[in-house]
């Protein structure tokens, strides 16, 4: 059995091997397909709860990764963040000195999110300046006109 | 969790406050072997984890040369018990015996209702004989797709 607390090189060796196979096309195609059929959970929430579905989501997951954060929400102004100050994943492939991360490991949080999010009227930005540190911000905002009325618009899926 | 005010919510953990166990990755597991299976075939997904097995386990393929079958008798001990699987080791003359009565992934899975594919324990087959071949080892993994148990042994031949 893959350890569950293995999973992360796996999947960072598999970015790799997709990558020589096809080049980052071929990462890409699965980072979509991914976020298509494994993130129904914060596809749920988001779609039922708004910004509060995206809390519950990732306060689950960021708590079981033992990850070092801060996750704000503000109803009021439409706005949820995660202050991500070391990373679970990219920490853990940083202090594992015998592989390499993968050049664009990070850009998985982009494409996996981005593709939940937006379809279902949020505005979704990561800032991956501080990557190799381990850190990044993600923002998701409700668009002005919509986070007064604090409704997500229901999805289709 | 700190709550500043009745409209903003604020959750602040440090990377020591939770256990690293994140069993959904076990989920994210089968949606990798189901995406290889369909877009590149069986043989594409047994390349992918003998290099992640060369690659990954390393480490693991040192240490079982060096120490022989304790190494590997330390390394299922370790994983198991830390995700709660039931199971036991022991030797029969020179070869160790790890029974799994209950995997914790497979049981994980089944418990959330999870997607799972019974081609899950082959990742179990094709890494373990990775790593024992890479080493000077073999070995076997007799069990019943979906059962979540399994025989595994190992021999220096």
């Amino acid at each position: 059995m893959i350890s569950c607390t293995e999973f992360i090189p796996a999947y960072n060796e598999l970015f790799k091997f997709l990558e020589r196979r096809g080049g980052k096309d071929a990462v890409v195609k699965f980072w979509e397909n991914l976020s298509d059929s494994f993130l129904t959970k914060l596809r749920d929430l988001a779609a039922k709860k708004g910004l509060t579905g995206c809390f519950e989501y990732w306060q689950n997951v960021l708590t079981e990764e033992s990850a070092d954060f801060r996750m704000t929400l503000d109803e009021e102004n439409g706005l949820f963040e995660i202050r991500m100050r070391y990373c679970p994943s990219m920490g853990r492939l940083i202090e594992t000195t015998h592989i390499e991360p993968y050049r664009f490991y990070c850009e998985h949080c982009d494409t996996l999110y981005r593709r939940v999010l937006e379809p279902l009227g949020f505005e979704y930005h990561i800032d991956l300046s501080s990557s190799r540190q381990a850190k990044c911000l993600i923002t998701v905002r409700l668009p002005p006109a919509r986070f007064k009325t604090k409704k997500p618009r229901k999805t289709k899926k | 969790m700190n709550t500043s005010s009745d409209k903003i919510k604020v959750l602040d953990c440090s990377a020591g406050d939770n256990e690293y166990l994140h069993k959904d990755f076990h989920g994210a597991l089968c949606y990798i072997i189901k995406y290889l299976d369909e877009v590149y075939g069986a043989e594409t997904l047994e390349e992918y984890l003998e290099q992640l097995a060369k690659s990954y386990y390393s480490p693991l393929i040192e240490k079982l040369k060096e120490k022989a079958l304790p190494a590997l008798e330390n390394h299922w001990k370790d994983i198991f018990t830390r995700e709660g699987g039931k199971f036991s080791l022991h030797y029969e003359n020179n070869t160790l015996v790890l029974n799994v009565d209950e995997c914790p992934a497979i049981a994980h899975l089944k418990k959330t209702g999870q997607f799972f594919t019974h081609r899950y324990c082959q990742t179990t087959v094709v890494v373990n004989k990775t790593i024992c071949h890479e080493a000077g080892y073999d070995c076997t993994c007799q069990y019943e797709p979906g059962r979540g148990r399994c025989v595994q042994k190992f021999w220096k031949p």
